[in-house]
């Protein structure tokens, strides 16, 4: 146990250092950055818009008109008189966005119960995702004067009828059902909710799985390039010890890094979502009554999930370790792994795993990374016969792997093994897995 | 007198080569025995079979009658092993490396620093030993690691090609410090392709040439067996009959 702890100080050192350090506070940086920027571009974006009425019709209506704009969030400049072309060329050089343009006639047009046109001139500056979303607000305009305009005909046409009445005559009281449970509650809203209890766990959990791979398969082949390997092998370390210092260290570093992303990507991630879904009371009762909130069984489960999932991981990673010869085959070698990880990241993400067909529901079963992403989907659906189905496949398949991984490290495979990239005399270029003269070839296209 | 290493009719195939074809040899405790040969002899596989690294196909290999299979784990607390170009960890200070490898092999701070202090003197490395192994020369860093190789005084050393790539002065170095390790009692295995180092070096020397050993003797009585005028030559003959 002593030598344990030696080696995994030794191997810490070897992995926490500036080289590897330094991309990690970064990423931590650029993130909040970027996070900061969106919100402040947000705000902007929230803040009343700028718009130039050009009112050619000087009448009560195109008047009030102004006004329901006012209302409904923009900052009103109104011009009765000039031409139109000259007003926009003008608000476009002072770095206005939009232009209204009621025409003569506007007034007269409405009392006569004619369909009436005003032109919109939007100022495009900026094409970028936020810059575009100003000029669409012009929508809003035109259905806040047209809302105001319906008001006055039912006003008039029926005296005595609710204008509010009239246009939203059926309303809906929204419940939403999960299990037996039913709750009041708008679905969207309530789907958005959750989701965000759960949304970083497939970010760090591929991030955390796809650097300790990295950690570890290249300390192994460091260590076989540099020949240390040899050295520690003839030390009276024991190699389960080696092995789990190894595996423990990566995965020290790979958590640190996921912690450290995580705290750049919140600000990130929080701007894109944005404040406007904060749980109202209503979505936090339902939430509360239908158990879509993760109390404390629930934690448990998605950690040992999460946790099942990294050390399957991390003894793949040691078995292709093994192979490697050296740092520059590791990058080929953890490329299945990392296809693993990703594969039903995405695919979890889009397909529902109870509707889509056999085959490909028990492929995603069969790729061990599948369930910590699908255990929060079961958890929320009460399933947790699937989560529980799942942590104990993940330990199954891990004690397999890591059976594998001591063995080859106790005996001489871990220096015999390897992945041979050169080309062999048939003039066929590919990769050949070479383990005492037995070789499983690859072929490269 | 109990030898401190005894090879029976040894062989390591990988795959469909036979790497060692049946090689014996003893060496007795306080010898330096070296393995003469050419690159691709069997010298590497010998001595990674005898640092418990490599198991043999056939045949056996007993460091102080422990077998190298069957008590690995206790051959490994008397034994060190230094491979050929071997590298240290470079993010590592060469104290560091030093206190690293004691702690694996002490059982108290007490012995660990002793271990330590012993390695620091031989290495001759002074001030230098407080910087990143990254930054030393491939000598400095030989001589590191032959010093983390005999610190613990193991029963046996092994040592593949102790200073290949070396300088002069560096390699003279190194020699040194394996002899005056020797004569403290630690019988060593060494192999190298310079046969003039070995002659200078080695108590005994085995002849090996494509996984077979073909003569064993000391570099004088070769010598002289052969009527040649250095060990260069005696290998020549012996590898052509």
């Amino acid at each position: 146990m002593r030598r344990f702890f030696v080696v995994l100080r030794k191997e810490l050192k070897e992995m926490l250092t500036w080289q590897t350090l330094i991309p990690i506070l970064l990423v931590v940086v650029i993130y909040s950055f970027l996070g900061r920027v969106i919100n402040q571009e947000q705000k902007k974006q929230a803040a009343p818009q700028a718009l130039v009425v050009v009112d050619l019709d000087h009448s009560q209506i195109s008047e009030m008109l102004a006004g329901i704009l006012t209302k409904a969030n923009f900052k009103v400049t109104t011009y009765t008189e000039g031409v139109v072309g000259d007003i926009v060329r003008k608000v476009a050089s002072e770095k206005g966005a939009a232009v209204l343009v009621i025409p003569q006639g506007f007034e007269a047009g409405i009392n006569a119960r004619k369909p009436q046109t005003v032109q919109t001139y939007t100022i495009l500056r900026s094409f970028s995702l936020l810059g575009m979303q100003g000029t669409f607000k012009l929508d809003a305009a035109l259905t806040a004067m047209n809302d105001a305009i319906g008001d006055m005909y039912i006003k008039t046409g029926a005296p005595g009828l609710d204008p509010a009445v009239v246009k939203h005559v059926i309303s809906a009281q929204s419940f939403v059902t999960v299990g037996t449970t039913s709750a009041e509650g708008d679905p969207q809203a309530l789907v958005s909710v959750v989701m965000q209890q759960t949304m970083v766990i497939p970010i760090v959990l591929t991030l955390v799985i796809i650097l300790a791979s990295q950690m570890i398969a290249a300390s192994i082949a460091g260590e076989k390039e540099n020949k240390t390997l040899e050295t520690l092998l003839s030390t009276p370390v024991a190699r389960g010890a080696l092995v789990t210092a190894k595996m423990m260290a990566s995965g020290i570093v790979a958590l640190i890094s996921a912690a450290a992303y995580m705290v750049g990507m919140k600000s990130y991630m929080g701007s894109l979502i944005g404040t406007s879904s904060g749980t109202s009371t209503t979505v936090g009762q339902a939430i509360q009554k239908l158990g879509l909130i993760l109390d404390l069984r629930g934690y448990v489960l998605l950690g040992l999930s999460v946790f099942a999932g990294i050390m399957v991981a991390l003894s793949i990673a040691v078995i292709l370790g093994a192979f490697a010869e050296d740092l520059k085959s590791v990058q080929i070698l953890i490329t299945p792994l990392m296809m693993m990880v990703l594969l039903p990241y995405l695919m979890t993400m889009f397909i529902d795993i109870n509707t889509t067909s056999p085959v490909l529901k028990w492929f995603i079963y069969a790729i061990p990374f599948s369930h910590p992403f699908l255990a929060a989907q079961f958890i929320f659906a009460h399933n947790f016969a699937m989560v529980v189905a799942g942590i104990v496949y993940q330990f199954a398949l891990f004690l397999v792997l890591a059976t594998v991984a001591a063995r080859i490290f106790s005996t001489d495979r871990i220096l015999t093994m390897k992945l041979n990239t050169a080309r062999r005399g048939s003039g066929l270029g590919g990769w050949t897995l070479v383990r005492e003269g037995i070789s499983l070839r690859i072929r490269r296209k | 007198m109990e030898k401190a290493l005894v090879v029976e009719n040894l062989k390591k195939s990988y795959g469909k080569f036979e790497a060692l074809h049946g090689i014996s040899f003893e060496v007795a405790p306080g010898e330096i025995f070296a393995l003469i040969g050419p690159n691709g002899a069997g010298k590497t596989t010998a001595l990674r079979i005898v640092a418990t690294i490599l198991q043999p196909t056939s045949g056996t290999a007993q460091v102080y009658g422990m077998d190298v299979q069957k008590d690995a784990a206790r051959i490994r607390e008397i034994i060190s092993y230094l491979p050929e170009e071997a590298g240290a960890y470079k993010n590592l200070t060469g104290l560091g490396y030093l206190t690293f490898m004691a702690e694996l092999f002490a059982s108290d701070p007490a012995t660990q620093r002793e271990y330590v202090q012993r390695a620091s003197d031989i290495t001759g490395l002074g001030e230098r030993l407080r910087d990143k192994i990254g930054t030393y020369s491939k000598g400095m860093t030989r001589k590191l690691l032959l010093s983390r190789a005999v610190m613990t005084r193991p029963k046996l050393a092994i040592i593949d090609e102790p200073t290949s790539g070396l300088d002069v002065v560096a390699a003279i170095d190194i020699r040194e410090s394996i002899r005056r390790a020797a004569a403290d009692g630690m019988a060593v295995l060494l192999s190298s392709h310079n046969m003039l180092e070995i002659e200078y070096l080695s108590d005994r020397v085995a002849v090996i040439d494509k996984g077979t050993i073909h003569d064993v003797g000391t570099p004088q009585g070769l010598k002289e067996k052969y009527g040649k005028a250095n060990l260069e030559e005696v290998f020549v003959q012996v590898v052509r009959q």
